[in-house]
């Protein structure tokens, strides 16, 4: 029998980012102890405050990734982008979310990889002029209709 | 001790592009209020010569249609920008001030010129990479010289973001490529006169023996001629000062309603705003803060203070009330017993650095301003604070759950970006 705790949060706080409290527990991680008087999503969980944005996903292409229509994406734009994080990319004219495939860069392209069969990844040559917008950090998701 | 100003290049058009990486590049401009003319420009626009206050019909008949990309001023969303940037470099910096909407002051420990560069350079870096917005810093013994320093660091992409001028040889190269006109304090009446004695450069003027200048010239300028020669004499207290107002005050007893304490706030800024008016100044930036009784530590304990940028600089207290009253309601939890509030305003400057041209009021929108203005004034006068109050929140600059417009809904502003750092409704799409 697994028991979940529950944890008190604090949830009357507005969102202002750049307010929010240097990281003082650091990353969180489950199990970690932690002698905090609550949780808080902003100084637990965004690590850069001021390179933090949201994004909000349309459409179903990383769905095989959990990621669905209508999720938030929160995008650190100073987290180093590596092979197989999500990333937010700016092509033809928006933001896209995808995996980030560097494997083929000795070949001389990157692909941005959706999670769902039905689209193609997007091939993008080592001299095209492509930079990673942000990298995803975390997703939110609503459960409660 | 060594000045590093930390500026933010094209401001406004840069922090559009943050969130439309294909302008990045190619001439983009912001409109003022109304859509009037061209208050902000990228570095192509600059190149097709488009001019600070070209009226935006007359661009776009120049130029074409597409030429150009302009947008209307989003003010909420170069708030939230030059917020992040500034965070940035006040955590990177002993000591920091902001000076004002896209520049910052900070005072650096001496050291070799290898290490302060390399702090500058990595500055820009990480400001860019955390925000996506391009800053330049300049940094120099004095502050007039690290201002004549970013500008070099703006205009010559070799030097990485950051120039760094020390020693006497870099302050004379500098200086002799400096034009008169672009030292930070010379106007435009000084540099007529400045020309008029055969002064063009920076060069010129330092070179002046200081008999020359001090019967000449009043201690101002004076302390510029200083200043351009190495000696640091124009002291933080004083820029500051005259670039900041606060009012803020202790409460007799402590308050947690939020009624009383938005009059408290309303009054303190109505009192701001009265300040800016006496010494003729105009303000860009309006801040509160609010905290609770830090010796009571049987109660819990909170502070918190903001700052908006106003869609255009002003000394109108309607819309300076409006905006404290606006930012109290963020900032506002209704937990705690508050001891002390507090209104800034910052980003001054006098009326005349605003061109008309340039931050178009529309005239029926003046008039009603100076009519406010004046009723508010009377109102206050013989109703007390919460008439003050009254009219504050019917200018509430969300106008929502207001019965009366607010002037942010009788403005024009066609190409008006969302905001999708400060509205969730707002946040970016991705596909």
């Amino acid at each position: 029998m697994e028991y979940i705790k529950i944890v008190e949060g604090d949830f009357n706080d507005i969102l202002t980012l750049p307010y929010a409290n240097a990281i003082r527990a650091g990353f969180p991680s489950p199990g970690e102890g932690c002698a905090n008087e609550s949780i808080d999503f902003n100084r637990d969980l965004i690590r850069h405050p001021e390179a933090t944005f949201y994004g909000r996903v349309y459409g179903d292409s990383m769905i095989d990734a959990g990621i669905c229509d209508g999720d938030i994406a929160v995008i650190d734009r100073l987290a180093e982008a590596s092979d197989g994080d999500i990333v937010v990319a700016y092509i033809n004219d928006e933001f896209t979310i995808k995996y980030l495939d560097t494997t083929h860069v000795p070949d001389g392209y990157i692909l941005l990889r959706p999670a769902n069969r039905a689209f193609e990844p997007i091939r993008i040559n080592n001299d095209d002029d492509f930079k990673v917008w942000g990298v995803v950090i975390w997703t939110i998701k609503k459960w409660k209709k | 001790m060594l000045y590093a100003i930390c500026d933010c290049d094209n401001c406004f058009v840069s922090c559009e592009r943050v969130f439309r990486p294909d302008l990045e590049g190619r001439p983009v401009v912001v409109l003022s209020n109304n859509d009037g003319c061209v208050v902000a420009r990228s570095r192509e626009a600059k190149a097709l010569g488009i001019k600070m206050g070209t009226p935006y019909y007359r661009m776009r008949a120049i130029h074409g249609e597409d030429a150009v990309t302009a947008f209307s001023s989003n003010y909420e969303l170069y708030s939230d920008m030059t917020r992040r940037v500034m965070s940035l470099i006040r955590k990177s910096a002993p000591t920091f001030f902001r000076y004002s909407v896209d520049e910052a002051f900070c005072m650096l420990p001496p050291q070799d010129d290898a290490t302060v560069k390399h702090w500058g350079e990595s500055l820009v870096r990480l400001i860019r990479k955390a925000t996506g917005m391009p800053v330049s810093i300049g940094i120099a013994p004095t502050k007039t010289l690290a201002k004549a320093a970013v500008n070099f660091a703006k205009k010559y992409p070799g030097y990485k973001g950051c120039c760094v001028i020390t020693d006497d040889v870099k302050r004379a190269k500098a200086l002799s490529l400096t034009s008169i006109g672009d030292i930070w304090g010379i106007g435009r009446k000084l540099r007529a006169s400045l020309e008029k004695r055969a002064i063009a450069t920076a060069a010129d003027f330092a070179g002046k023996s200081e008999e020359w200048v001090t019967s000449r010239y009043n201690i101002t300028v004076q302390r510029t001629w200083r200043e351009l020669n190495g000696h640091d004499c124009i002291p933080d207290e004083e820029m500051a000062a005259k670039k900041s107002i606060l009012t803020s005050r202790s409460f007799e007893s402590m308050v947690s309603d939020l009624h009383t304490l938005r009059t408290h706030v309303a009054n303190f800024a109505a009192r701001c705003a009265e300040k800016l008016r006496r010494q003729g100044s105009v303000t860009s930036i309006v801040g509160v803060f609010i905290v609770t009784n830090r010796f009571r530590d049987d109660l819990p304990q909170y502070g918190k203070s903001m700052d908006l940028t106003l869609a255009t600089p002003t000394d109108s207290a309607v819309e300076i009330i409006g905006t404290a009253v606006r930012i109290l309601e963020m900032i506002y939890r209704p937990e705690y017993q508050y001891k002390r509030a507090g209104v800034m305003m910052m980003g001054l400057h006098g009326h005349e650095g605003i061109q008309p041209d340039l931050f178009e009021y529309s005239p029926e929108r003046a008039e009603k301003m100076h009519r406010l203005d004046v009723t508010l004034d009377s109102l206050n006068r013989i109703y007390g604070r919460d008439t003050i109050m009254s009219v504050a929140q019917y200018y509430h600059p969300d106008g929502a759950h207001m019965s009366g417009k607010s002037f942010a809904d009788i403005m024009r502003h066609n190409n008006r970006t969302p905001n999708p750092t400060t509205r969730w409704t707002d946040i970016i799409q991705l596909k």
